[in-house]
């Protein structure tokens, strides 16, 4: 596998595109997590409101809760991750060396089993990223004696949620072969048919929106700053665990089992 | 051994069959040329046996392995266009195709002297000309020094002096005891360089064997005749001569001349005795050796849309 990961590493390693998203995510999520957590940490009870939703919110950047908030914002961001990898997997097939690295000895598997790697080097990055930033603000802003450890299984939940949109991001850019197609038809699923789906069961008081491909792992890490009272999802967090994983499942068989078949074309 | 043995080959694309039933055995150390017009099914032969294609029925095997990602690491394959990443320089991509084949990264800079590109393998891939992403291609292929080598039109994209150059490194490497499997429409090609030659059109396979063989073997035209191109100072009377020729098969008239079809005993000598005999001297006498182009015509068919 290490040897598959290096010849990844290869091909990205002089590739700008790589290293500006890659980069973008990198540097500008730990900023942007800072830069909020300092304002919010600074900010003048100036007016009712603010201090209304302050107090809902609960010390967000404080630990144990910071570990929620962090991993949430770093979320939000996520999406920059998954389409590069989308790009990465869909010029294999624009510049069919898809087609030259299996002639020039891997099999199919070694070809999906390389992209895996490079997933897992993507989970790591990110998580690593995140659990650094959450351990930066909580100990700039906590108390003496703060449960630091308490909100930690965010950072698995993350990287549960990380996992499923890059597994989704290979099983379009499998499926579809077009970069620019793909990274759309990735953020029609993400951003608009996963919701839609979760607002139609959610509006007909059904907690079956929660099961739903992306919103499983979204809804494990819910916005931090929307009271408790306003949540709706009554179902526990490791049967959205449970579904995660099943999904997870489902997108490998048909990733390994289409590609192994399949006639590279362009 | 066969090195590569392709026993009842199909593939279907819809109600389209690229290959239908295609069985032969390419024998070591030859240059095994695989022609035929365009759209006849070559690349697609070629891309089954690489395992980028997935054949309808049939199967192959490699030195008589069935277990193909060992195999496919020693053997040498330029597969229909140069692939490669467009964003890293020649000798970036060369280490990416070594690493994969499971090589040090040791040969290189030897493959790339070996087709003129070691200047320029800094330079990125997409800054390269059309030449020279093939040689890059080539390049690719030599690394390992694999026994068996795979090309698909070759000399695809190249200018004359680098046609050249290819046709000599083939030959060279077939000398060094490789074998070649080399797809091309360019009859020119597979007659300069080939030893073998398989022929397939509309997917299936019209025949096989040495070039020898498949120029031997007679077509309608000429059934064990040879041909001979003659003219005189006077033609019409050469005719009449040509015509009392005894066994002859056929008379043509062409631009200037004649072409006969006369039995291989006969012979260009006695062709010329008998003529010399009857008062008239040749200004031109020619035995022409069938050409491959002549036998592919014969077994294709001569519309182009095959």
């Amino acid at each position: 596998m290490l040897n598959l990961f290096k010849i990844e590493w290869l091909k990205i390693k002089t590739y700008k595109t790589f290293w500006l998203l890659y980069l973008s995510f990198m540097v500008f999520t730990p900023l942007f997590v800072i830069f909020v957590a300092y304002k919010f940490m600074n900010s003048k009870y100036s007016n009712f409101e603010e201090m209304t939703l302050k107090a809902l919110a609960g010390a967000p950047f404080v630990f144990p809760k910071v570990w929620h908030s962090a991993t949430y914002f770093s979320g939000l961001f996520f999406v920059v991750l998954s389409m590069l990898f989308i790009l990465l997997i869909t010029n294999e097939v624009q510049y069919r060396t898809h087609r030259q690295n299996i002639i020039d000895g891997w099999s199919r598997m070694d070809f999906i089993k390389a992209k895996f790697t490079l997933m897992i080097f993507f989970i790591i990055s990110a998580v690593a990223v995140t659990f650094i930033t959450a351990l930066i603000i909580g100990y700039t802003y906590s108390p003496q004696g703060a449960d630091v450890w308490g909100g930690i299984k965010y950072i698995g939940y993350f990287a549960l949620m990380a996992t499923v949109y890059l597994m989704v991001a290979f099983l379009v850019a499998i499926l579809v072969k077009r970069t620019g197609l793909s990274i759309i038809i990735f953020f029609v699923l993400v951003v608009i048919v996963d919701n839609l789906l979760w607002l139609a069961f959610t509006l007909k008081e059904s907690q079956l929106g929660y099961y739903m491909p992306l919103e499983a792992v979204d809804s494990l890490i819910p916005n931090p700053f929307k009271p408790k009272v306003m949540e709706r999802r009554t179902v526990a967090d490791y049967t959205l665990i449970i579904a995660a994983f099943s999904y997870l499942t489902v997108y490998m068989y048909i990733i390994i089992s289409y590609f192994r078949k399949t006639d590279l074309k362009t | 051994m066969a090195i590569l043995s392709i026993n009842n080959l199909t593939k279907n694309y819809g109600k389209i069959k690229a290959l239908d039933n295609v069985s032969f055995e390419v024998p070591p150390k030859t240059v095994f040329g695989i022609l035929g017009p365009n759209g006849s099914g070559k690349t697609t032969l070629l891309g089954i046996v690489m395992d980028i294609l997935k054949a309808t029925g049939g199967n192959y095997k490699w030195q008589g392995e069935e277990s193909i990602e060992a195999m496919r690491k020693k053997i040498g394959t330029l597969l229909e266009t140069p692939n490669f990443y467009a964003y890293l320089s020649g000798e970036d991509n060369l280490k990416i195709a070594a690493r994969i084949k499971g090589r040090g990264e040791e040969d290189i800079e030897k493959v790339l002297t070996t087709v003129n590109l070691f200047e320029r393998r800094k330079s990125k891939f997409n800054t390269y000309s059309l030449g020279m992403k093939q040689r890059l291609a080539i390049a690719s292929t030599l690394l390992g020094n694999p026994d068996i080598l795979v090309f698909d039109e070759p000399t695809n994209g190249l200018d004359p002096a680098g046609i050249a150059e290819i046709r000599v490194l083939i030959q060279d490497l077939n000398h060094q005891g490789k074998t070649i499997v080399m797809a091309s429409h360019i009859l020119d090609e597979v007659e300069k360089v080939c030893t073998h030659v398989a022929i397939i059109q509309k997917g299936v396979l019209k025949t096989v064997g040495s070039v020898n063989e498949v120029l031997n073997t007679s077509g309608s035209d000429a059934k064990d005749g040879i041909l001979i191109e003659l003219s005189a100072a006077n033609n019409q009377q050469l005719k009449n001569i040509l015509e009392q020729i005894p066994g002859l098969i056929k008379i043509s008239e062409t631009d200037g001349g004649f072409d006969i079809i006369c039995p291989e005993n006969t012979g260009a000598e006695s062709v010329n005795r008998f003529c010399f005999d009857k008062g008239i001297v040749l200004n031109k006498l020619n035995v022409k050796r069938k050409s491959l182009e002549t036998r592919f015509l014969e077994i294709t068919g001569k519309q182009s849309d095959r």
